[in-house]
C-alpha cells in the first residue's frame, strides 16, 4: 500500500489522510474535515496527494500553523494567522466553512496568505456551499477564480495552465456568484459536474502517483510498533489456530 | 416506511430507553432477530426468485485452483470467485496478521472475464497485500476446520453421512477470519452500489459473499468425496446440508466500525426496539402466535444445548440460559400467565423481572419471530446515506443543554480515576491489525484512536463550564480545535438516542467481545463461541436454506437451527406450520 501510482478507493482516502493529518498532530475533528476535503478532489478527478501532502509537510516543517484570528470589519471578515507563517490550509478551510453558515450571502471573506488554497475550495464544496466565488492570485502571480454555480456544477477560470492544485501562499477572497461578472480574456476554464465526476470516479477508482507515499509516510506515524509481547496479547486470538 | 414514522415509535410506552439499551453487558447478551441482515437478504432471494450457478470449477484432485459461483437478481449477476492452495496447518490463525489461508475470495460485480480471473489469481490469495479495483466489492478469506472438512469427506466418500455430534460441535467445514468491503484494499465503494435495490441494507454484499461461501464449502466437500470414492460416495442429506453453515472468527476490526458510525447503530438499533415494542403493545395476540412461540421455547431448549463453548464466562451463561428457558416453559404453561391482555408484554416483564440478560435477549429475540407481517418493513430503515456536519451556528447554550441532559452517562464518570482509563484502542504496525492496550504496560497511548466518546464528553464538558454562554461554535472550536469532532458527534446524535454505547469502553472491566457480539447479532450470527475478550468464533446462515431451496416456502424459517433438523418452529409469515 505504500508504494505510489496507486489506485485507491474514496474509503481509503478517507481512511489513510484523517491519520495522515493526524500524524502531523492536527487534531482529529480537523482532519476528519481534511480527509472529506480530499474526497471531494477525488471525486472532481484530481489526485488528492498533490496539495495535500504539501499542507501536511508546511505543518510538520512548522512552515504553516493552524494558529487562526478573526477580525470582522464592517460587512466582510478577515481570517488571517498571527504567527510569521502561511496560516494552514486545513484551519483555514474548515473556519471558511464554518463562517459561511452563520454569515450573511451578501458577506465578503477575506483569508491572508494561504498555504494551500485549492483545500479551501474543496472543503466549500464538500460541504456543498453554493452561489460562491471564490479568488486568489498565487505566489507565480496567476489567477484563480472557482465559481460554485449550485450544487451541481462548479467552474475553474485561470490565468495559468498549472495545476490548481499546485497553487500556493495565496491571499483568498470569497464573495457572492454573480453570473454576469465578465471573464477576463484568455482565461482558461474548466467546468465540472460533481454527480457526473464521481459516478466516473466510483466506476475507475482514485489515481494517486508519486506524492502519495508522502502522505502514506504521516499516516504510518499513527501505528504502534509491533513487539512480541503486543503480538501475542494485544489481539486476543492466538497465532495458531487450528481445529 | 419511513425514518420519521420510525421516530414516532420512540416514544412509546414499550420501548427500552436507551440507558437500558445500550450498555455494554446487554449488548453482550445479543441474539439474532428476523431484522437480522442475513435474514433480510434471504428473504430478498426468495422474494425475487434469485438463481445460483457455479459456472466454473478447474480444481485438482485435492480441489486446489479456482471456482466461481454466480448470484442473479432480476437485474444482475454477482460472483464469488474462489481460490484454493494447499497450506502448511501451522500456518493457519485467525488473526489479521495471517500471510496464508485455504481459500480466498471476491465477490466480483457482474461476470469476470478471463482476464479478471488472471488478474485476481495474482491478487486475492494474497489478500491485503493485493490490490483490487471498483468491480470486486468484497474480499475475504477462509480457513477449513481441518478435522470436520476431513470427516466429512471422508464419510462422504465411504457411501455414508458425516458424524452429526462432530458436526454439530462446530457447525461448519470453512470458517471465514475477514470480510472486507467497502472500499477496503481499493474494492469497490459503499456509494458506488448503495442506490441499488439488493445493496439498501447495511452489509448485503459482504452477506452474499458468505453465504455463497458456505455453498462453496459444502459444494466442495461432496466434490472432494466423489472424488476420493467415486460411485461409491454420496452427498449430504438434505436436512444435513442445511444445518452447516460457515463459520467466521472476529476480533477488534469490528469494534472501531460500532463507534464510528453513531447514526447508523442508532438506525440499527431502534429498529428492533421499535419491532420490539410494536409486539408488547399487542393487545390480543395474532391468531397462532403464542402457540408458535410456545414450542420455539422447545426448540431452542434443543438450540442451547447444541451450544457448546469452552469460555468459562459463557458456559456459565449457556447453562443458566438452559434453566430459564426451562423455568420459563414452566410458567408459559399456566395458561393465566399467557392467555390475557398484552400477552407479550407480560412474558417480557416476567422475563426481565427474573432472568438473566442473555435469557431476556433471546426472548426479545422469540416473541419479535412470529411477527414478520407487523415488523418486517423497519428493515428497510436499517441503513443510513447520513454524513455527520458541523454546524457552526448552534449558540454554545445550546450545546450545553445538549451534554447536560443527553449524556450524562459520560459526564459522570470519573476519568480521573486510573481504572477508568486503563485501556486504549490503537492500530498496530502488523498489517494494521487493530489492538487493544493497557496504560503503563503497552506502547502507543500516543497513537491512541478516538474512540473515547465518553472521555471527550466529560472534557468538553469540563471547558463549556469555564466558557462564556455568549459565543457560537464557530468561535469556541477556533480557540479549541481539539473538541471539534466530539461537538460534530454530538450535534449529529443527540436527537438518535440508540447512537452511543453508554459505558466507559477505556475502563478496566470494559470487554470489546460486548462489542462484537452486539455487531455479529445484527449480522444474524449465531453460536457465539468466544476465545478472549477480545475475539470470538461465530456460525453464520446455519440452517439458512441452500440455494436450491431458496424458493421454498419454510425458506425464513431458520432462526436457532438444531442438527439433523433443518427447520425451525413453525413460521406464522410462510404457513409451513410443520411441527417440532
Amino acid at each position: 500500500m505504500s508504494k505510489s501510482d496507486l489506485t485507491i478507493s474514496l474509503n481509503e482516502i478517507l481512511f489513510y489522510f484523517t491519520r495522515a493529518a493526524f500524524g502531523v498532530n492536527v487534531p482529529i475533528g480537523l482532519s476528519e474535515d481534511f480527509a472529506h476535503s480530499n474526497i471531494w478532489i477525488a471525486e472532481n478527478g484530481f489526485d488528492p496527494s498533490l496539495c495535500s501532502l504539501e499542507a501536511l509537510n508546511n505543518l510538520d516543517n512548522q512552515v504553516s500553523s493552524l494558529a487562526i484570528k478573526f477580525e470582522k470589519l464592517n460587512e466582510s471578515g478577515h481570517f488571517f494567522c498571527h504567527e510569521d507563517k502561511f496560516l494552514s490550509a486545513l484551519e483555514a478551510s474548515v473556519s471558511v466553512v464554518d463562517w459561511i453558515e452563520v454569515s450573511t450571502p451578501t458577506d465578503e471573506l477575506k483569508i491572508s496568505n494561504v498555504d494551500a488554497p485549492f483545500l479551501v475550495v474543496s472543503a466549500i464544496g464538500a460541504n456543498q456551499c453554493s452561489g460562491l466565488t471564490v479568488s486568489w492570485v498565487d505566489q507565480d502571480k496567476s489567477q484563480y477564480q472557482v465559481n460554485f454555480i449550485d450544487n451541481e456544477i462548479w467552474e475553474i477560470i485561470s490565468s495559468s495552465v498549472n495545476p490548481i492544485e499546485l497553487t500556493s501562499g495565496a491571499d483568498m477572497l470569497i464573495t457572492s456568484f454573480d453570473a454576469n461578472d465578465n471573464i477576463p480574456q484568455g482565461s482558461n476554464i474548466k467546468k465540472f459536474n460533481v454527480t457526473k465526476a464521481k459516478l466516473k470516479t466510483l466506476n475507475n477508482g482514485v489515481q494517486v502517483r508519486e506524492n502519495w507515499q508522502g502522505i502514506y509516510d504521516y499516516f504510518s506515524r499513527c501505528l504502534v510498533k509491533s513487539s512480541a509481547e503486543s503480538r501475542a496479547s494485544g489481539a486476543g486470538a492466538g497465532m495458531v489456530d487450528t481445529d | 416506511m419511513t425514518a420519521d414514522t420510525v421516530l414516532l415509535d420512540i416514544d412509546s410506552d414499550f420501548m427500552r430507553p436507551p440507558e437500558q439499551v445500550m450498555r455494554l453487558d446487554r449488548m453482550g447478551s445479543s441474539f439474532p432477530t428476523r431484522l437480522s441482515f442475513m435474514r433480510t437478504l434471504i428473504r430478498r432471494m426468495s422474494k425475487e426468485n434469485w438463481k445460483f450457478e457455479r459456472t466454473l470449477r478447474e480444481v485438482d484432485k485435492d480441489g486446489h485452483g479456482v471456482s466461481i459461483y454466480s448470484a442473479s437478481t432480476p437485474s444482475r449477476t454477482y460472483s464469488l470467485i474462489a481460490f484454493t492452495q494447499e497450506i502448511p496447518p501451522e500456518m493457519r490463525t485467525d488473526r489479521v496478521i495471517a500471510e496464508v489461508w485455504d481459500a480466498t475470495f471476491n465477490l466480483f460485480d457482474g461476470i469476470p472475464s478471463q482476464e479478471d480471473i488472471d488478474y485476481l489469481a495474482n491478487n486475492t490469495p494474497k489478500q491485503e497485500g493485493g490490490r483490487y479495483r471498483p468491480s470486486e466489492l468484497v474480499l475475504a478469506r477462509a480457513n477449513k476446520s481441518l478435522r470436520v472438512f476431513e470427516n466429512v469427506i471422508a464419510s462422504l466418500a465411504e457411501g455414508a453421512q458425516p458424524d452429526l455430534d462432530l458436526l454439530s460441535s462446530v457447525g461448519y467445514l470453512m470458517r471465514t477470519t475477514a470480510v472486507y468491503g467497502s472500499g477496503k484494499f481499493g474494492c469497490a465503494d459503499r456509494a458506488k452500489i448503495a442506490d441499488r435495490e439488493e445493496c439498501r441494507a447495511p452489509f448485503q454484499m459482504e452477506l452474499l459473499a458468505v453465504y455463497l461461501i458456505r455453498w462453496f464449502t459444502i459444494d466442495s466437500v461432496e466434490e472432494l468425496a466423489k472424488e476420493r470414492g467415486g460411485e461409491k460416495a454420496v452427498k449430504l442429506n438434505t436436512n444435513t446440508r442445511q444445518f452447516i453453515g460457515v463459520g467466521n472468527s472476529t476480533g477488534l476490526g469490528m469494534a472501531p466500525f460500532l463507534l464510528k458510525h453513531p447514526a447508523l447503530i442508532h438506525n440499527w438499533v431502534v429498529a428492533k426496539e421499535t419491532a420490539l415494542a410494536r409486539v408488547r403493545s399487542i393487545e390480543t395476540p395474532i391468531q397462532g402466535t403464542l402457540e408458535v412461540f410456545l414450542k420455539s421455547l422447545l426448540q431452542v431448549s434443543q438450540h442451547v444445548d447444541e451450544w457448546n463453548v469452552d469460555d468459562d464466562v459463557q458456559a456459565h451463561r449457556i447453562s443458566c440460559l438452559t434453566d430459564e428457558i426451562q423455568a420459563l416453559r414452566i410458567w408459559c404453561e399456566d395458561e393465566s400467565n399467557i392467555f390475557r391482555p398484552y400477552p407479550w408484554n407480560g412474558i417480557y416483564h416476567y422475563v426481565e423481572d427474573n432472568f438473566s440478560l442473555e435469557c431476556q435477549e433471546m426472548i426479545v429475540s422469540l416473541i419479535i419471530e412470529p411477527h414478520g407481517s407487523l415488523v418486517d418493513d423497519l428493515a428497510d430503515t436499517m441503513s443510513t446515506t447520513l454524513i455527520p456536519k458541523f454546524k457552526a451556528d448552534m449558540p454554545l447554550t445550546q450545546l450545553k443543554a445538549i451534554v447536560k441532559d443527553c449524556y450524562q452517562w459520560a459526564t459522570t464518570i470519573d476519568f480521573s480515576l486510573e481504572e477508568s482509563q486503563h485501556h486504549f484502542w490503537y492500530y498496530s504496525e502488523d498489517k494494521l491489525e487493530p489492538r487493544f492496550g493497557s496504560k503503563g504496560v503497552d506502547k502507543g497511548v500516543e497513537q491512541e484512536m478516538p474512540l473515547a466518546i465518553g472521555r471527550d464528553v466529560h472534557d468538553l464538558d469540563e471547558m463549556l463550564s469555564e466558557t462564556k454562554d455568549e459565543m457560537f461554535i464557530a468561535e469556541f472550536v477556533m480557540l479549541y480545535p481539539q473538541f471539534r469532532h466530539i461537538i460534530r458527534r454530538i450535534q449529529n446524535t443527540f436527537l438518535r438516542p440508540y447512537s452511543e454505547v453508554q459505558d466507559n469502553l477505556l475502563g478496566e472491566s470494559m470487554r470489546p467481545l460486548d462489542l462484537l457480539r452486539f455487531k455479529l447479532a445484527f449480522f444474524g450470527a449465531s453460536k457465539f463461541d468466544p476465545k478472549s475478550d477480545l475475539w470470538t468464533r461465530i456460525s453464520m446462515y446455519q440452517g439458512a436454506p441452500m440455494p436450491e431451496q431458496i424458493s421454498e416456502p419454510n425458506h425464513d424459517c431458520w432462526s436457532f437451527p438444531i442438527v439433523g433438523r433443518s427447520q425451525s418452529y413453525p413460521c406464522m409469515n410462510c404457513k409451513c406450520q410443520k411441527a417440532i
